[in-house]
C-alpha cells in the first residue's frame, strides 16, 4: 500500500527527505555545452600558439610595433600598451591573454552558458520538466553555475596550455617565464570566473534576451572603462571601477608574490554575484 | 487519506488574483475533475501543488507532505504533465525521456516506457522536433506516465489527440487508479472529465464555484424540456415573467425546447393548456451543467 506521512490530520513539515543533488542535470548541461566548450577553448589555445607564432620572430615584431603605432592610440592600449616592444617576450605572449578577441571568446562563453541554461530552459518550457521532478530549485541553479564557473576557469587553463605548448614549439632565444602565465592564468581564471557569477545573476533574475543584453553590455562598459583608464592619465581614477583592472599583468611580471588584493577582490564579486543570483533564483516565480 | 490538500491558497501576480481562498482535497484512489475556463487559475493552482509558485498565502500537501517552494517535495512519487508541454525538440523523445526520468532517480524505467510508447502508438527514435503536436503530447503522456507514479497532475492531457488516443489516455488513467494512485485531472473537456472522474471542483476567476461528485453537478444545473405541439396547436410565446428560470433553447413551427431550473410543475402546467402532442426530457449533460454555473456567476440567470 501507499505510504503517507500525516500526522494527527496535518501534513508533515519536517521535509526530511531532501532532493539528491541532479547529478543527471549537471552530466546532462555539460553534454549540452561541451561542443561550444571546446570550440572556444580550441580557438583560444590556436590563438596563443599563433601570438607566440609572431613574436618569436623579432622581424615580425618590429613590423608589427611599427604597424601598431600608426594606429590610434587606444588601439595600442587595447593590445597591451607599453608592453609591446622588442625583446620583452613575456610582455609580447601577454597580448595573447589581452586580446579584443580571445576576451569576446571568454565572453561568449561567459553570457551564452548560464542564459541558456536557465532562462533558455524557461523560455524553451523545459525549466517545468526539470523542476517537476524531484530536484529543488537551488540544485538547478547550482548545476548552472558550476558548469559556467568551472569552464570559464579551464578555458584559462586551456590558454595556459597553449603558452606551455607554445614555447615548445618556438625558440625564444631566452627563457619564457612561464611561472608568471601562470599566475596570469590563476589570476585570469578568476577574473573569468567573476564574469561568469555575473552573467549567471542576469541569467537568474531576466529572461534570456534581457540577461544576454545586460551582461554584455556590462563587459563591454567595464572593458572600455579598463582602456580608458590605461591610456588617458586624467581618468587614471576609474580604473578601480572595472573588473578587468584587477588581473594586472605588468605589476604580476614584477612581483614575485600573489596579489592577494585583486584576487580577493575577484573572489568576493564572484561570490556576491552567485549568492545572490542564488537567492533570486529561489525566491523568484519562474515565468514558467 | 487525503492524496492532495489545498487550504485557503492565495495566489495573485501583483494586482492580478491567480486564486483566492481556494479549499479543497482529494482523496487516495481518486480521479477528482479541475474544471474551469482559460485564465480560471487551474494551472495556477496545480504550479503552487508542484512547488512551482510561491503561494501568496495559504498552503498545499501533496501525499502528506507540505509542499515547499523551490524543493521538489514528494516529486518522485508524481507524475506530472504541463498544459503546454514542451521538451528539448533537437533530441529523440526517448533520450530526453531517460534524462527526465534519471533526474527522478528512476532509471531502468525502458520497460513501461517501450509498452507506453507501443499503446500510444509512438516511435520514441524521432527527434520532438519533427512530431506533429499531437505526437508531442504523447511524449508528454509517456513522461508522466513512465515511473509509475502514486500521484498523477495531468493538465489538458489529451490536448491535440484524436478521439482513439483520447480514449487510451484515459484508460491508462482509470488502469492507474484502479491500481490505488490518485489523479488530479484538469480539462476542458467536459466530457473526459465526466467519463473517468467521481468529483469535480469548477473555478471561476480564481475562486472555487462548485465542489461535488459529477452526478450532483449535473443535477444541480438546468433541466431541459422538448415539446412537440399536436398539428393544429399554435405555439405559445413562453411567459418568462411567470414562469421563474426558463429559457427557450429552440423554437420552430412543431416544436419548443426550454430549460428550466428546479420543479418541472410550473412548466408542465402551462403546457397542459395547449395541445401537446409529446414530450422528451433530453439529458442534461456536465457541459450544460458547467456553462450553467458560468452564466449564474456571471449574473446572467434568466
Amino acid at each position: 500500500m501507499r505510504s503517507f506521512s500525516i500526522t494527527d490530520g496535518r501534513p508533515d513539515m519536517n521535509n526530511s527527505n531532501r532532493s539528491p543533488f541532479p547529478f543527471a542535470l549537471l552530466k546532462f548541461w555539460t553534454l549540452r555545452m561541451l561542443p561550444a566548450w571546446l570550440l572556444i577553448a580550441f580557438m583560444i589555445f590556436l590563438f596563443q600558439i599563433a601570438i607566440c607564432d609572431v613574436v618569436h620572430d623579432n622581424e615580425r615584431v618590429k613590423a608589427l610595433i611599427q604597424y601598431v603605432e600608426m594606429l590610434p592610440a587606444f588601439i595600442k592600449a587595447l593590445m597591451g600598451g607599453e608592453i609591446l616592444e622588442v625583446g620583452n617576450i613575456a610582455g609580447l605572449i601577454a597580448i595573447g591573454y589581452q586580446d579584443p578577441l580571445v576576451l569576446l571568446l571568454y565572453m561568449l562563453f561567459a553570457v551564452g552558458v548560464p542564459t541558456a541554461l536557465l532562462a533558455g530552459e524557461i523560455q524553451r518550457g523545459t525549466m517545468e520538466l526539470i523542476l517537476s521532478r524531484q530536484t529543488a530549485k537551488l540544485h538547478v541553479y547550482i548545476c548552472a553555475g558550476l558548469i559556467t564557473i568551472v569552464g570559464m576557469y579551464a578555458l584559462v587553463l586551456v590558454m595556459f596550455s597553449g603558452t606551455i605548448v607554445a614555447t615548445k614549439i618556438y625558440d625564444f632565444y631566452q627563457e619564457v617565464p612561464l611561472y608568471f602565465f601562470f599566475k596570469i592564468a590563476i589570476v585570469g581564471g578568476m577574473l573569468a570566473s567573476a564574469v561568469g557569477g555575473i552573467a549567471l545573476l542576469a541569467a537568474a533574475c531576466f529572461r534570456r534576451g534581457m540577461a544576454v543584453s545586460l551582461t554584455v553590455a556590462f563587459l563591454v562598459v567595464e572593458y572600455f572603462i579598463s582602456i580608458i583608464s590605461d591610456w588617458w592619465p586624467r581618468m587614471e581614477w576609474m580604473a578601480p571601477l572595472s573588473i578587468f583592472n584587477y588581473v594586472d599583468g605588468p605589476e604580476i611580471f614584477e612581483n614575485p608574490g600573489w596579489p592577494i588584493g585583486d584576487m580577493c577582490v575577484l573572489l568576493s564579486i564572484l561570490t556576491i554575484s552567485t549568492i545572490l543570483g542564488g537567492i533570486i533564483w529561489h525566491r523568484r516565480d519562474l515565468p514558467l | 487519506m487525503k492524496a492532495i490538500e489545498v487550504k485557503v491558497l492565495t495566489k495573485r501576480y501583483g494586482k492580478a488574483v491567480g486564486v483566492e481562498d481556494l479549499s479543497f482535497d482529494v482523496e487516495e484512489g481518486e480521479i477528482f475533475g479541475y474544471l474551469g475556463p482559460n485564465g480560471s487559475g487551474k494551472t495556477t493552482t496545480i504550479r503552487c501543488m508542484m512547488g512551482l509558485l510561491r503561494p501568496t498565502s495559504g498552503w498545499c500537501s501533496v501525499l502528506g507532505k507540505r509542499v515547499m517552494h523551490g524543493r521538489a517535495t514528494q516529486h518522485r512519487r508524481i507524475g506530472y504533465l504541463p498544459g503546454d508541454f514542451q521538451i528539448w525538440p533537437g533530441r529523440t523523445a526517448r533520450k530526453s525521456l531517460r534524462v527526465l526520468a534519471a533526474l527522478g532517480g528512476g532509471n531502468g524505467l525502458k520497460k513501461k516506457r517501450e509498452e507506453l510508447s507501443e499503446r500510444l502508438d509512438l516511435d520514441l527514435d524521432r527527434k520532438v522536433g519533427t512530431l506533429s503536436k499531437g505526437n508531442r503530447q504523447k511524449v508528454g503522456i509517456i513522461y508522466a506516465f513512465q515511473h509509475s507514479p502514486d500521484l498523477l497532475i495531468l493538465d489538458e492531457p489529451t490536448i491535440g489527440l484524436d478521439p482513439l488516443v483520447r480514449q487510451t489516455v484515459l484508460e491508462l488513467i482509470r488502469e492507474v487508479a484502479a491500481a490505488g494512485a490518485t489523479v488530479l485531472l484538469s480539462s476542458h473537456d467536459l466530457s473526459e472529465v465526466a467519463a473517468v472522474c467521481r468529483r469535480a471542483a469548477i473555478l471561476r476567476e480564481g475562486h472555487l464555484v462548485e465542489l461535488a461528485p459529477i452526478p450532483q453537478i449535473v443535477q444541480q444545473g438546468e433541466r431541459r424540456l422538448k415539446v412537440w405541439f399536436a398539428n393544429d396547436a399554435k405555439i405559445p410565446p413562453v411567459p418568462a415573467d411567470s414562469l421563474d428560470g426558463i429559457r427557450v433553447i429552440k423554437q420552430n413551427a412543431e416544436s419548443l425546447e426550454v430549460a428550466y431550473l428546479g420543479s418541472a410543475d410550473a412548466v408542465l402546467k402551462w403546457l397542459a393548456r395547449f395541445g401537446v402532442d409529446r414530450i422528451a426530457t433530453p439529458q442534461t449533460s456536465l457541459e450544460d451543467a458547467f456553462i450553467q454555473y458560468y452564466r449564474r456567476e456571471a449574473g446572467h440567470e434568466q
